[in-house]
């Protein structure tokens, strides 16, 4: 009785330790990260993977990494794309109590931002404007920033023409 | 025997178990915990904004919007060349997509301005001057300068030195109606000071070599040469001597000596440094 009590607790030992050690994760911690079939760019794309997403390290092979992304895809990321902790998800200001996710935040986030590109200034930096008497050409110069956007597909090309990262030879 | 056997199995486990549940107990911990944000909402002071973390991006936006309208003012326009300011942006967003906080718009500006300077305001706007680019040898000397400031507003620095303004005890968000009477004076106070720091004291040195160290990790998930970092530095320490002062990356940050001492101790993280790009050619064509 007693002996086989020191055998079940001894293998539920070995269980979690197992459990602790065995998968190593890492989280998506770039913008535009693509799964790919291949370790290179120019392999077919598997599924994008958003900032956030956890994954089990399979192989290590320099720079890039085969991995299990949800919905056990198999396939490789550009190592330069990952990170070995999550990243911290922004403070949307519609979270519940212990936030939102990191897909949620995103999601709040980029209304947020599109609307500034669409209107230009927020409320309360226009009401500044005016309390200091900001002379009009600097509100239409910042409109212009907040206007101005890179593309998904821009950067792409842009890192690719360079040769940068994923891109290199 | 057999007893002591039991009791080390017994002791083994339960530190085993124990680890795993940390994560339970933390969370336990900060609800009981009046100082953390869970504790707060637990007693019912849901508004408290407790530190600069807790801050929501519309917010730290529009705080970066007025910062930025003053710092136009100050510094000069954006130069009228859209094709620069394109260029900017691409290299800009390339480093951003890789920084710690790649999930906020990022937004760059070129300003016209004789000082050697490069700022960011928070939500992710970030400036260089013309004549911070005009002393730039390649493209990956300018996302190190990019990457620096994009470390900045990733680490939240610029709003963490005002969490305890007058201005924002009692309230996590700013809104049109709190702009109004002595709320809206607190707030152009908040940005006087936020402007004290960012162009006359310069923020904590521990913060600049953070923005260092995080322009260095930046670069190389990039693919960029992460040496770009102190060349770009070596560069301005040569025409130091006779450069402006007030207002410029010299006034406002620490020692360049210390800062490329530190950078070079980071180097040995990346052994194939050498083989990454700088793309000069690109840079001499796009960015002047």
């Amino acid at each position: 009785m007693l002996k086989s009590f020191i055998t079940a607790f001894a293998l539920l030992l070995a269980l979690t330790v197992t459990a602790a050690f065995a998968q190593e994760k890492r989280w998506v911690a770039s913008d535009g990260t693509t799964l790919k079939k291949e370790s290179s760019i120019s392999s077919a794309d598997i599924s994008s993977l958003p900032v956030g997403t956890e994954l089990t390290l399979i192989e290590s092979g320099g720079r890039w990494l085969k991995v299990t992304a949800p919905g056990h895809k198999e396939g490789w990321v550009y190592a330069g794309r990952v990170a070995d902790a999550p990243p911290a998800a922004e403070v949307t200001g519609e979270a519940g109590l212990f936030g939102g996710t990191m897909q949620q935040s995103q999601i709040q986030t980029a209304k947020a931002d599109s609307a500034r590109s669409i209107r230009g200034l927020s409320p309360e930096a226009t009401q500044y404007a005016k309390q200091r008497g900001t002379p009009e050409v600097f509100r239409k110069e910042l409109d212009k920033v907040l206007a101005r956007k890179v593309t998904a597909k821009e950067l792409r090309a842009f890192l690719r023409d360079g040769k940068i990262g994923e891109y290199a030879p | 025997m057999l007893r002591i056997q039991i009791t080390i199995l017994f002791i083994l486990g339960l530190f085993t178990v124990g680890s795993a549940q940390a994560g339970f107990f933390d969370e336990v911990q900060k609800i009981v915990n009046p100082d953390t944000k869970e504790g707060k909402i637990l007693s019912g002071a849901t508004q408290v904004l407790s530190s600069a973390k807790d801050m929501d991006y519309p917010t730290e936006l529009t705080i970066g919007e007025s910062l930025a309208l003053d710092s136009m003012q100050r510094f000069g326009k954006p130069v009228a060349k859209e094709s620069l300011q394109q260029y900017v942006n691409l290299v800009g967003n390339a480093v951003a997509a890789n920084s710690k906080r790649p999930s906020i718009p990022y937004r760059f500006v070129v300003l016209d301005s004789p000082v050697q300077n490069a700022f960011a305001v928070p939500g992710g706007i970030i400036f260089i001057s013309k004549a911070l680019v005009g002393i730039i040898g390649n493209e990956a000397e300018l996302a190190a300068v990019l990457a620096h400031e994009v470390g900045h507003v990733a680490g939240k620095h610029a709003i963490s030195t005002i969490r305890r303004t007058q201005f924002l005890s009692g309230v996590g968000t700013i809104t049109a109606a709190s702009m109004k009477g002595d709320k809206g004076k607190q707030y152009e106070s908040m940005i006087g000071d936020m402007q004290s720091v960012l162009f006359d004291k310069g923020l904590d040195k521990g913060m600049e070599f953070e923005a260092d160290s995080a322009s260095m990790e930046t670069l190389y998930r990039t693919g960029y040469d992460p040496r770009a970092m102190i060349t770009v530095l070596k560069k301005l320490q040569k025409i130091e001597a006779t450069s402006t002062k007030k207002g410029s990356w010299f006034s406002t940050h620490p020692p360049l000596d210390e800062r490329i001492e530190r950078l070079e101790s980071q180097l040995a993280k990346y052994p194939n440094a050498a083989s990454l790009a700088t793309v000069p050619q690109r840079f001499a064509k796009r960015g002047k």
